[in-house]
């Protein structure tokens, strides 16, 4: 499983049932980043992909995709299953590598990410960054996006 | 959760003042980097139509008051009501334009309420000007070296002007010191200007200042705001952000403040100190016990802090186990 995840400048994610933002160009992004896998996600997420073409990537509308995501396939994780799924060592487990999309601002948050990728906090795993890059954004200036592996 | 108290019913209560600003005006809150020194003012609202109420709230509208909110413990806001916002006084029409609505002054030369309805039409297309020339009430030029940016106090638009465009507008500016500025008004006003920027739908957003009897200097700011096109879906929340700033005692009457005693470390203190360990990388901080505390011993990205206060004002939030 290859998660993805958007955060703010503190790793908040959600503020009242709600995320924080969301971004056009980002979630073009993300598409080509999961181009010819499968892209899981719950019904809040899917939303946001009604109305953009996916031709080479299939997306999955399901409420416990974490659970049924097999190897090689993202996650894009959102409103649900983010903490039983990053603070659960079975499932944690099953997460190879991480896409991170900052948003680079500050936002109200009550739900945050819960793994420190940098340093192992909250884990006793090590995640390596493979590559970063940033881009602008249809409503955001600068949109960093990284990708970490599990070593 | 703290109750709500309507419009209609709050008069007579000791906290009358949080109504006396109530007309239903639109400005626009703090943007980043603003400065307090005195400057020549800039231009005016960008876009948008400017007008007032007299100042009052409508009866329906339910407005908090002090005594129902709980004192500062370390987060620059709670939420109110259960995060649910109150505009059922909104009609219809109102809601499929933009506008924006600023309260007269009070006898006092206070601002009130600011009331808008945020469209991608009132947003700014120029640079924010200078504001120095406006002082609201209670304002005072004083600086502490731990404060972001020296100054203790920012003249704080209700309504930002990344939503607005309102700029040297004395309607629309208050004294708020710059945590309640940056860390406490700024990331809900850059939720909804970056949802309304990338859906070009309208948001309903009131910002209240809440004093307490004729003091010059709000306690707080209720912020509200509600998404139109969705019902809520994108942008709901209803808060209220306390115009404090961790380290200096205020007075509310005059805006007079000086350092507080109480933060200060005493002879012998730091011997005793406990480490709070930050990761400079993700902005976390640890406290003894936690689970990734002892982790935190060996990281490249630490950072140590003498106290919670001193993390939290650095830009850093606790960890949450």
């Amino acid at each position: 499983m290859i998660a993805i995840v958007c955060v703010d400048e503190r790793n908040g994610m959600m503020f009242h049932s709600r995320r924080q933002s969301q971004d056009r160009v980002m979630r073009e992004d993300m598409l080509r980043e999961c181009r010819g896998r499968r892209l899981y996600m719950d019904t809040y997420s899917g939303d946001l992909f009604k109305n953009m073409s996916h031709e080479e990537t299939e997306i999955v509308i399901v409420d416990d995709f974490a659970r049924r995501a097999g190897d090689g396939d993202y996650c894009f994780f959102e409103k649900m299953e983010v903490e039983r799924t990053f603070l659960t060592d079975r499932d944690e487990s099953r997460i190879e590598a991480i896409i991170m999309y900052h948003w680079n601002r500050r936002y109200p948050a009550d739900t945050y990410f819960p793994i420190s990728l940098s340093d192992g906090c909250l884990s006793d795993r090590e995640w390596k960054l493979l590559r970063m890059e940033e881009f602008r954004g249809s409503s955001h200036e600068r949109i960093t996006k990284e990708v970490y592996q599990r070593i | 959760m703290m109750k709500k108290m309507c419009a209609a019913a709050r008069a007579g209560r000791r906290l009358l003042p949080l109504l006396l600003c109530c007309g239903m005006l639109l400005t626009t809150a703090c943007a980043d980097g603003r400065t307090p020194d005195g400057s020549a003012p800039g231009q005016g609202g960008a876009a948008g139509t400017v007008s007032d109420n007299g100042g009052q709230a409508p009866d329906n509208q339910e407005i908090i008051t002090l005594e129902e909110v709980p004192g500062y413990s370390g987060e620059p806001y709670i939420e109110i009501n259960g995060n649910e916002p109150d505009f059922q006084e909104a009609g219809q029409a109102e809601r499929k334009k933009s506008f924006e609505r600023y309260s007269v002054l009070d006898r006092l030369g206070r601002c009130g309420e600011a009331y808008a309805n945020v469209g991608t039409d009132l947003m700014p297309v120029e640079k924010r000007g200078r504001i120095g020339k406006v002082k609201p009430t209670g304002w005072q030029t004083v600086k502490y070296d731990f404060v972001d940016g020296k100054y203790l106090y920012n003249r704080c638009h209700l309504i930002g002007y990344q939503l607005s465009g309102e700029n040297a507008n004395e309607r629309n500016l208050i004294t708020g010191t710059r945590y309640m500025n940056v860390e406490g008004m700024l990331p809900f006003e850059n939720m909804v200007a970056d949802y309304v920027k990338e859906t070009e739908n309208h948001v309903l957003y009131r910002i209240t200042p809440i004093y307490e009897d004729d003091n010059l200097l709000a306690e707080g700011v209720q912020m509200e705001a509600l998404s139109v096109e969705d019902n809520g879906e994108g942008i709901s929340y209803n808060v209220y952000v306390y115009n404090v700033q961790p380290g200096v005692t205020i007075d509310y009457k005059t805006g007079e403040s000086s350092l507080n005693e109480e933060r200060m470390p005493g002879p012998g203190e730091d011997d005793a100190k406990v480490e709070i360990r930050g990761n400079s990388r993700s902005k976390i901080y640890h406290c003894p016990g936690q689970a990734a505390y002892e982790e935190m011993a060996d990281s490249k990205h630490l950072v140590i802090f003498g106290s919670e206060q001193e993390a939290s004002e650095a830009g850093y939030r606790k960890a949450k186990r």
